[in-house]
């Protein structure tokens, strides 16, 4: 049985589902799901987004993020089951951007596994925001550079990323 | 030897079509296909952004690439700007 399911999801096909990132974790054993549910904020540095498009590089997000849950599967052990999966496309404000999910036996490695797998989605996956502005501008964020990942490493886009510097 | 080069996040912004098409050594290593993009975006970019290039990482379907790795077989290849997901 599968224990991570990793995708990406194009807004025009399909929307994000928190609900089926909480079916997949589940397990009679497990008394603790964590989840993270990131959404389009409407407001960046003070300016008002109307919305957010994502670009992904596929190939590499997805084996991305199955080393990202790998890497969650060292450190918590098996009993652990972990959801991935981000949005491409042009979102709305409001709109899912990313979800992600982790089930466990107890509540801390729930909280912690999920924690550690957001934070190393933002930093080291192939995923680019561009916000929309009122004011019709368009912008992409500057974001963490990955230039310095994989320091004697290879095979996937982790990395040891800067501080999160947004929510 | 020609690589495509795939360009994502800000890089898209040149090309419509978000890719290129580079001329590099046939022994060529990461190295050598950031000097050749650079070239080209000085070339053919107006808004090409040299620093930026700095900041961003090249890579195969798979793996980040280190700029002292050989060109990967495919001969396809991404720049990578700085990312910024979730």
């Amino acid at each position: 049985m599968a224990t991570s399911r990793c995708a990406v999801v194009d807004i025009t096909q399909a929307r994000l589902d928190p609900a089926a990132a909480i079916d997949f974790v589940s397990d009679p054993g497990f008394g603790g799901i964590a989840l993270f549910a990131g959404r389009v904020r409407d407001l960046n540095h003070g300016r008002v987004v109307t919305g957010v498009s994502y670009d992904l590089f596929d190939a590499l997000a997805l084996s991305g993020f199955e080393a990202i849950a790998d890497d969650a599967h060292a450190q918590f052990g098996p009993r652990l089951k972990v959801f991935i999966a981000h949005a491409k496309g042009r979102l709305a404000v409001g709109d899912l951007a990313v979800v992600i999910a982790a089930g466990t036996p107890h509540r801390d490695e729930a909280f912690r596994a999920c924690r550690q797998v957001i934070e190393a989605v933002k930093h080291t996956s192939p995923i680019w925001k561009q916000e929309h502005y009122a004011d019709g501008d368009s912008a992409w964020s500057e974001g963490c550079s990955l230039c310095d990942a994989h320091d004697g490493s290879a095979g996937d886009a982790q990395a040891a990323g800067s501080p999160p510097a947004t929510p | 030897m020609k690589i495509e080069l795939l360009l994502f996040g800000a890089f898209r912004d040149h090309d419509p079509a978000a890719r290129v098409q580079l001329d590099v050594p046939d022994d060529a290593r990461v190295a050598d296909v950031r000097a050749a993009l650079d070239a080209y975006g000085r070339a053919h970019w107006p808004r090409f952004q040299p620093a930026l290039l700095q900041r961003s990482a090249l890579a195969s379907d798979s793996a980040v690439l280190r700029d002292h790795e050989p060109v990967p077989g495919g001969r396809r290849m991404a720049v990578l700007p700085p990312v910024s997901g979730g």
